[in-house]
């Protein structure tokens, strides 16, 4: 292995535990500031060091520190001790390995040599999702049952069987899409929708795919645990459900799984559905040929998006009541100067790279950088949906909620996958 | 060679699973180690370059089945005061030991007389889920049409019978 080969597997591995890790704190800042959006109030924003609460974010480093500094209480009552500590780590660690064959850039081409964007670059592809999120089911029942408590139990109870149960619809939803790709390689998925059909409309999944994207939605809305099902912890019933006896990190480490489990989800919806790190109508070669232009039109838009998101912030973040040299003005005003300076960085490695580099391995690796961007936004905006959906819908009842699964999302799974492989076979 | 370091580690954990599974007393426990032996399992076939198997081991075995049976155990919260007394557990076991012994002498028997050749795994695309695949549908279409077809009925009897209790 060339000192290359080390270094890109590094860096993979290091995108593919890193990432999911610092979305959690952005997933958690767009929870409590979505969460006060759709309820009409102003969220976190208090935290601050030294005046600056970067729009909230600094609530999220205050809880980490307090989880962390909380006395870890393992119950008197707990005879199965070791259960009860794997439990967390088992949903943890199971979220974050799902990440681990989701592509965020197309195959980056150096040289001679081909590297597959995968933090472990295997062709089973979706089926080692498909098993790794089994094994989060295990965190959740050992939690519930090590917890010894009538909660704990309810809660593990109704979550274990609530994952399994959508496991099938899901399951199914992915057969249609395996037969529209003909692959189970997420890489290869994501370069089939680099493709357009008719010549002009994306080949996404959801295109091709309309009834499945629904299915396969719901279905991953329930495997994450998160409302309209997140019964398992359903407050007003059995308290915390599953993880009522945990403290501390112990704790954090199920809240910080279920984050972790829904950015990895929402990158899998992208991945199969949403074009995955595809720029609509710019696939990867062109993306390559055109890459000069491409600069150019990303130099110009710097400016006016860093232009529109400074006035933005002036906009909203100043006190909305009189207040003598506002405190928050001059936290806008340091604020512009750091997006300032961004982009002027930005621009000026943008302008080294046409003066002195374009052409060959830098094309390919500016494309890369643009992909994960893409991928990345793509996953944010998903993400959202999370959220959006946790604050506008009520939770379901417990039987209503396998009454969707098995009455109506697995008929409907059955009837997609015979309609799909039809046209597949008369028209494919 | 990294490889049979590997093979070593998963077999040596997939014993002591199996063990485990007969000698714990708690349920909980014995499902436990039998889920690392599934796991240990899947690792070997990982090992012997059958991805595809590999991925249906971890799905089906150690993700769905064994879930389901910790699921039982905790729903019916089965603790070892539930489980019967066996006083004569020492006499059957040391009855299974003999009428067991001819069948391990055989098993010594069969793993002496292996040749004690290198090994080479297959070349690239062997146990891959396309290679799997075109063989399952061309040499073995009608009993994989078979067995889809009694699964799908038995998943679609299964959601009606469920149904049919909640229209009465």
């Amino acid at each position: 292995m060339s000192a290359l080969d080390i270094l890109l597997v590094i860096l993979r591995i290091a995108f593919g535990a890193f990432v999911p890790l610092s979305f959690v704190a952005i997933l958690v800042w767009m929870e409590r500031r979505g969460a006060a959006f759709f309820q009409d109030r102003a969220g976190p924003n208090r935290c601050n060091v030294l005046g600056f609460r970067a729009g909230g974010l600094i609530q999220n480093a205050a809880d980490g520190i307090k989880l962390a500094f909380k006395e870890d209480v393992i119950p008197g009552h707990i005879k199965h001790k070791f259960y009860f500590v794997l439990a967390p780590m088992l949903v943890f660690i199971t979220a974050l390995l799902c990440f681990a064959v989701i592509p965020f850039a197309d195959v980056l081409i150096l040289g001679d040599k081909h590297y597959i964007m995968q933090a472990v670059p295997m062709d089973i592809g979706i089926l080692w999702f498909l098993a790794v999120v089994g094994f989060g089911v295990y965190g959740i029942i050992l939690a519930g049952w090590s917890s010894h408590n009538k909660y704990g139990v309810l809660g593990g109870l109704r979550a274990a069987a609530q994952v399994i149960s959508y496991e099938i619809p899901m399951g199914l939803a992915l057969v249609s899409l395996l037969a529209v790709y003909g692959t189970v390689n997420l890489s290869e998925m994501a370069q089939f929708q680099g493709r357009l059909l008719f010549g002009f409309i994306p080949m996404w999944g959801f295109v091709l795919q309309p009834l499945g994207v629904i299915i396969f939605i719901v279905a991953a809305f329930a495997e994450t645990n998160r409302t309209p099902f997140d019964l398992a912890e359903g407050e007003s019933e059995i308290v915390a459900g599953y993880h009522v006896e945990y403290s501390s990190m112990k704790f954090a480490l199920f809240f910080m799984g279920e984050y972790v489990a829904m950015f990895v989800s929402s990158a899998l919806i992208v991945t199969l559905y949403f074009g995955s790190y595809q720029i609509p109508w710019f696939n990867t070669e062109t993306l390559v040929t055109y890459a000069r232009p491409v600069v150019i039109a990303i130099m110009l838009g710097l400016p006016v998006i860093g232009y529109f998101f400074g006035e933005w912030m002036k906009r909203n973040n100043r006190s909305h009541y009189y207040r003598e040299n506002d405190p928050r003005q001059k936290e806008t005003t340091v604020y512009i100067a750091l997006l300032w300076s961004l982009v002027a960085i930005l621009e000026i490695v943008l302008l080294i790279y046409l003066v002195f580099a374009h052409g060959g391995v830098a094309d390919r690796i500016l494309v890369a950088l643009l992909q994960i961007g893409t991928f990345l936004f793509k996953t944010f905006l998903m993400c959202f949906v999370y959220v959006w959906v946790r604050w506008t819908l009520p939770r379901f009842r417990y039987d209503q909620l396998q009454k969707i699964g098995w009455e109506k999302l697995l008929p409907l799974a059955l009837l997609n996958i015979f309609i799909t492989s039809a046209i597949i076979v008369s028209f494919g | 060679m990294i490889t049979t370091y590997l093979f070593f580690g998963f077999a040596l954990l997939a014993v002591l699973g199996a063990l485990g599974l007969i000698i714990f007393k708690h349920p909980m426990n014995g499902a436990m180690s039998f889920v690392m032996t599934l796991i240990s399992m899947a690792g070997l076939y990982a090992l012997l370059s059958a991805k595809l198997i590999f991925a249906i081991q971890l799905i089906v075995y150690a993700g769905a089945i064994m879930s389901l049976i910790l699921f039982i155990i905790m729903f019916l919260n089965i603790q070892e005061k539930d489980l019967p007394l066996d006083p004569n557990r020492w006499f059957y076991l040391a009855g299974g030991i003999i009428v067991v012994a001819p069948i391990a002498g055989l098993l010594i028997k069969i793993s002496k007389s292996l040749p004690a050749t290198e090994v080479t795994v297959f070349e690239d695309g062997f146990g891959g889920v396309k290679e799997v695949g075109q063989l399952l549908f061309s040499q073995w279409l009608l009993p994989f049409e078979i067995v889809s077809i009694l699964l799908l009925v038995a998943l679609v009897g299964a959601v009606v019978l469920a149904g049919k209790r909640e229209v009465n």
